[in-house]
């Protein structure tokens, strides 16, 4: 399966779209993670557990859209946006969106 | 201590309440939406922001749809649980799931009563509404906005 | 570029049941709960059994000073029956201090850390002798030398701590309760050490134990109970009055105290001083 985040895969023609696929996902961190963020907030710094957390959230995101998108006879996902949001009190959902098409 | 055993039973109907009540909801919200569906899976959408070279366009404009759809007492404790656990929390990807593909139909019912055929360059955008005023610093509701352009073709 | 109408799959829901989520995320968490609260448990008693008492008189001898143990002939009188109980504790190491609190109404007494007792002037006014009294300062004893005061405190503190760290959640209310269902269970038990053992310390004084639950007796539960009655007693944080009494003729009759005998009227400096 083929990712761009470009309107067309460089060097490939488009033959036929299916039409928007969505990946997303809510995740939480766990109690220890928020401790030691709240321990970073006094030294400032990376917050390495929740860059892992969210890169994690992000893989499974896209992997759900290329699911919906290899579901649909698609070889390729064309103009990938993701976007973040905080639905509840240290959760963030994040979700990729992109044009579900068949290239050359 | 009959309070202990009140302070215990009240969350506990409330918790029940939530799930009856937010499962029939879920159920049917989600019927609903893969009825229409249905309806709109012929009209073409996209993210991308030219048309096929072959169409022939007549007249543009902007379409949106939006929904906010409001958690209820049972997925909150249970994001709540999972708050200490960490994990996906399925609770919400349901809502969400539901809030999105809600405002892509309403973005699509938009462009059909307006006579569009096909939407182009769909943006999808979403916010937590917080619940205010009181003292859980949780959340009231999400909302997903869908925009994009819709396309007036001139053909059959 | 042709568009070619194809139908989605559902896959942005994890897949799972929210009541099965619920069950193992409730009963993970009560696991975890219970272990730390058995940890807890532990270091109390573990850090109540290292605290040796002059240690505790000292640390808790300032809080204390904020009660005025009476320098009159009431205290004096109270002290005089304090000490006479006190004498059949063996080697106790306290500073054994007797403070009176207002109250008109409400009959009680309490033991604080530190080896500090109080009772109210309620309590004063209606003992119908000395006898009385003297089981009552005796079950406080009773506690002191359990060291239940400072379990009491350690516990509170470590409850206390838990339920900030998880940071005031909703459940912290279902915590909360739960603590204080968990707790009731010491409480009674610790009741009852604290009966026996001033039992036993009325007994060496004054030969008998008449007398020593007529307090208990007046307590507006101790009347036989109904049915609904007894089961809400069961989350009472004391045991029934009316079971207190019977358990009380109970124990004397097992460890052979004579239960009758001459009452020693209550000193007149002490009722109304």
């Amino acid at each position: 399966m083929i990712l761009s985040n470009t309107e067309e895969v460089p060097g490939r023609a488009i033959r036929e779209f299916y039409g928007v696929v969505t990946g997303s996902t809510v995740r939480s961190k766990h109690f220890g993670k928020d401790l030691l963020a709240g321990l970073k907030n006094l030294v400032g710094g990376e917050l390495k557990g929740y860059t892992e957390l969210l890169s994690e959230a992000r893989q499974e995101a896209v992997e759900r859209m290329v699911e919906q998108a290899k579901a649909l006879g698609a070889n390729a996902v064309v103009n990938v946006r993701f976007a973040t949001s905080s639905v509840a009190q240290g959760a963030a959902e994040l979700f990729a969106y992109g044009t579900a098409v068949r290239v050359d | 201590m009959v309070e202990a055993l009140v302070q215990l039973g009240v969350p506990l109907f409330l918790l029940v309440l939530g799930y009856v009540a937010g499962s029939i909801a879920e159920q049917n919200h989600y019927k609903s939406i893969r009825v229409r569906e249905l309806r709109f899976r012929r009209m073409p959408t996209t993210n991308l922001r030219r048309p096929p070279v072959h169409w022939r366009i007549e007249s543009v404009a902007l379409v949106a749809g939006s929904t906010v759809v409001s958690v209820d007492y049972f997925k909150r404790f249970l994001a709540q649980l999972r708050g200490l656990v960490g994990g996906r929390v399925r609770a919400y990807e349901s809502l969400l799931d539901r809030a999105r593909r809600e405002a892509m139909l309403r973005m699509k019912e938009e462009a059909a009563q307006r006579g569009f055929d096909a939407v182009i360059n769909v943006r999808l955008e979403s916010t937590n509404i917080a619940a205010p005023l009181r003292n859980d610093k949780g959340t009231a509701g999400v909302e997903v906005l869908a925009f994009g352009t819709a396309l007036k073709l001139a053909r059959a | 570029m042709r568009f070619e109408p194809r139908d989605l799959i559902e896959n942005n829901v994890s897949p799972g049941h929210p009541l099965a989520e619920l069950g193992t995320l409730v009963a993970g968490l009560a696991l975890v709960g219970l272990a730390l609260l058995f940890t807890a448990w532990l270091a109390v008693e573990g850090a109540v059994r290292f605290l040796p008492a002059s240690l505790e008189q000292r640390a808790f001898g300032v809080a204390a000073g904020a009660f005025a143990v009476p320098s009159d002939a009431r205290g004096a009188a109270l002290d005089a029956v304090l000490g006479r109980l006190a004498r059949h504790w063996e080697g106790h190491g306290y500073a054994l201090r007797l403070g009176v609190v207002d109250e008109e109404d409400l009959p009680n007494a309490f033991a604080l850390p530190g080896g500090h007792v109080l009772v109210t002037s309620a309590l004063l006014d209606q003992a119908g002798s000395e006898n009385e009294l003297a089981f009552v300062l005796a079950h406080e004893l009773g506690h002191v030398e359990a060291r239940d005061p400072l379990r009491a405190l350690g516990r509170g503190l470590l409850v206390a701590l838990a339920l900030a760290a998880l940071g005031g959640t909703d459940g912290s209310a279902i915590v909360g309760s739960a603590a204080t269902l968990g707790e009731l269970a010491f409480s009674r038990e610790q009741e009852r050490a604290a009966d026996r053992f001033a039992l036993a310390l009325v007994a060496a004084e004054y030969g008998h134990v008449a007398g020593a639950s007529d307090f208990l007796a007046r307590l507006p539960d101790a009347r036989p109970a109904g049915g609904a009655e007894r089961a809400v007693s069961w989350l009472a944080t004391h045991p029934r009055s009316a079971d207190r009494v019977a358990e009380l003729d109970a124990l004397a009759a097992a460890a052979g105290y004579p239960t009758t005998g001459a009452l020693t009227p209550l000193a007149p400096e002490i009722r109304g001083g």
